[in-house]
């Protein structure tokens, strides 16, 4: 039995001749919360993405279970338990909430299962169950997010990898995400969560990163720093280190 | 106009309208999953044609008609797997995919309209009607393979439809459709669907070339003109809009139906282009097309 879910080891990813992550090394515990965080364009999303298969790595390893998977196509990282519910444009326009959701259990191993599913995504997301005969394209910024993530749980992974949930967003329907993530969560799922909002993602994770110009800079507990020290690894760069992060490089 | 003009205009209108339906949504149905024109759609009605013939016919296996519609439908599926394989995949990823395909599909349509003259010879066939008899019909006597076209035809898109409402594959179909990259991440295996959508649309191409073929005679170039329709059908009715392909089928039908009644055979491919131009000046994306 592996001790971590997943693993990656020496993963370097960039677009053409453009470096974009730079040896990451990392580990996603079994049930594990953990949010990556810094800035916009160095690396985050491509992070999740190459996970998923969507990008091939150029150099490094990603081990689910101890298996590699780096070379795998997406359908089948998602066949074995690795959910990815991608940044913005995530879901069927012209589908219904209902056929979003079914599409989210599209995958053989939970489609048999996927009226059970339902029932505990209409749970978390009582809004969807209210417009579950509604197209896609019609509901609002926060209802898609909710469905973007109901279809993640309809996929029944191991690992649930969410890219900034909360863009775009009002307070309250973050509270609601918030809450429903956090439900989720509670079942046994591991979250890998890719946020700007740091206030939300220290809700919900156990551990962060900081991915800056494609390295990790610091690994944490989100309640070991202050907000003023959030701002400055935002905009400041790794100047400061907060206490009791590890700083990796 | 007498009643017995007017009865002969809608049932032509129907018939054509029916058959055009069937041919362009095949067509309609690859455009919006695959974003690609397969260019032998009009040889592959040919093709279902003589496949069907060499079954039901006694010179052939003299299965019958049934068996020869039965058998072109299925053939004809994989040979729309086959096209999407050999001619479609290899450039997909391209940036010009659209116009690579646009070549490769019409060097097929050649490649099979000669094949077909090579392997079935010449001389003209025709296929023996699924259904025999007469039957009255809004005021005149129509056929009743005319009758089974003008049914079966709605029946076979409505089965359609809900092969893509109400299934998993249907719901695969769709979700490429709409979001390709959302659909990877979904689970759905995005070249699969690709295959399965070009062979339905072929199947689609075959009956209607069956129902053609006990209508007119078979011949090399008989999908030429079925094809002209079935683009103009398609752009009319909006790209990629399956509803807006059946109403342009059968909008291009009755009016073909009337002009070929009041102003005759010669000026009728002209006016069937004048209303698509005008169409879509007023409406850039076609009837029911969207942006």
């Amino acid at each position: 039995m592996p001790n971590s879910l997943i693993e990656i080891r020496g993963l370097s990813v960039g677009y053409g001749n453009i470096q974009v992550l730079r040896g990451i090394d990392l580990a996603i515990e079994f049930g594990e919360r953990i949010g990556i965080f810094g800035p916009n364009g160095h690396g985050k999303t491509t992070l999740l993405e190459t996970i998923s298969g969507l990008i091939t790595p150029w150099e490094g390893e990603i081990l689910l279970k101890g298996q590699r998977i780096d070379s795998w196509s997406p359908r089948q990282i998602l066949e074995a338990g690795v959910v990815h519910v991608c940044q913005g444009n995530t879901l069927f326009p012209r589908m219904t909430v209902l056929e979003n959701l079914y599409c989210g259990a599209y995958s053989r191993r939970v489609w048999k299962d996927r009226r059970r599913s339902i029932k505990q995504v209409f749970q978390l997301f009582p809004r969807l169950a209210e417009r579950r005969g509604q197209k896609a394209c019609t509901l609002s910024g926060g209802e898609r997010q909710m469905l973007a993530i109901g279809a993640g749980i309809m996929a029944g992974g191991e690992v649930l990898m969410l890219d900034e949930p909360t863009l775009g967003l009002s307070p309250a329907v973050r509270g609601e995400l918030s809450q429903a993530i956090q439900e989720a969560a509670r079942g046994g799922i591991a979250i890998v969560l890719v946020e700007q909002d740091f206030d939300f993602l220290s809700e919900i994770v156990s551990r962060f990163c900081m991915v800056e110009e494609g390295r990790i800079v610091f690994e944490g507990k989100p309640e070991q720093i202050s907000g003023n020290q959030v701002l400055e690894m935002y905009f400041g760069g790794a100047a400061g280190s907060p206490g009791g992060c590890r700083e990796t490089d | 106009m007498d009643i017995a003009g007017l009865s002969s205009i809608l049932v032509s209108g129907l018939v054509l309208g029916s058959l055009y339906a069937l041919m362009a949504t095949g067509l309609s149905l690859v455009w919006g999953t695959v974003r690609l024109f397969n260019f032998a759609h009009g040889s592959l009605v040919m093709i279902g044609a003589y496949i069907a013939w060499t079954v039901s016919d006694a010179k052939g296996l003299g299965l019958g008609p049934w068996a020869g519609l039965a058998a072109a439908v299925v053939v004809m599926f994989f040979v729309g797997v086959l096209i999407e394989r050999l001619l479609a995949r290899p450039f997909i990823k391209r940036e010009n995919a659209v116009i690579i395909v646009l070549m490769t599909t019409l060097a097929a349509s050649s490649f099979l309209d000669n094949s077909a003259q090579v392997l079935w010879g010449p001389r003209m066939k025709r296929l023996a009607p699924l259904v025999t008899g007469k039957v009255a019909f809004l005021g005149s006597a129509i056929s009743m393979q005319e009758l089974l076209v003008i049914i079966v035809a709605p029946l076979i898109l409505l089965a359609l439809g809900a092969l893509l409402k109400k299934t998993r594959i249907g719901m695969a179909i769709r979700g490429v459709e709409q979001n390709p990259r959302f659909a990877r991440l979904a689970g759905i295996n995005v070249s699969r669907t690709y295959a399965i959508t070009f062979g339905l649309g072929v199947s689609l191409a075959a009956i209607a070339g069956v129902l053609l073929g006990s209508k007119k005679f078979i011949v090399p170039s008989m999908g030429d003109d079925p094809m002209l329709k079935a683009f103009i059908v398609v752009i009319l009715g909006g790209l990629g809009s399956m509803l807006g392909t059946v109403l342009g089928a059968y909008l291009v039908g009755f009016l073909e139906a009337a002009s070929i009644f009041f102003l005759g055979l010669y000026w009728t491919p002209a006016l069937l282009f004048i209303v698509m131009i005008l169409t879509l000046v007023v409406r850039p994306t076609g009837l029911l097309g969207e942006n």
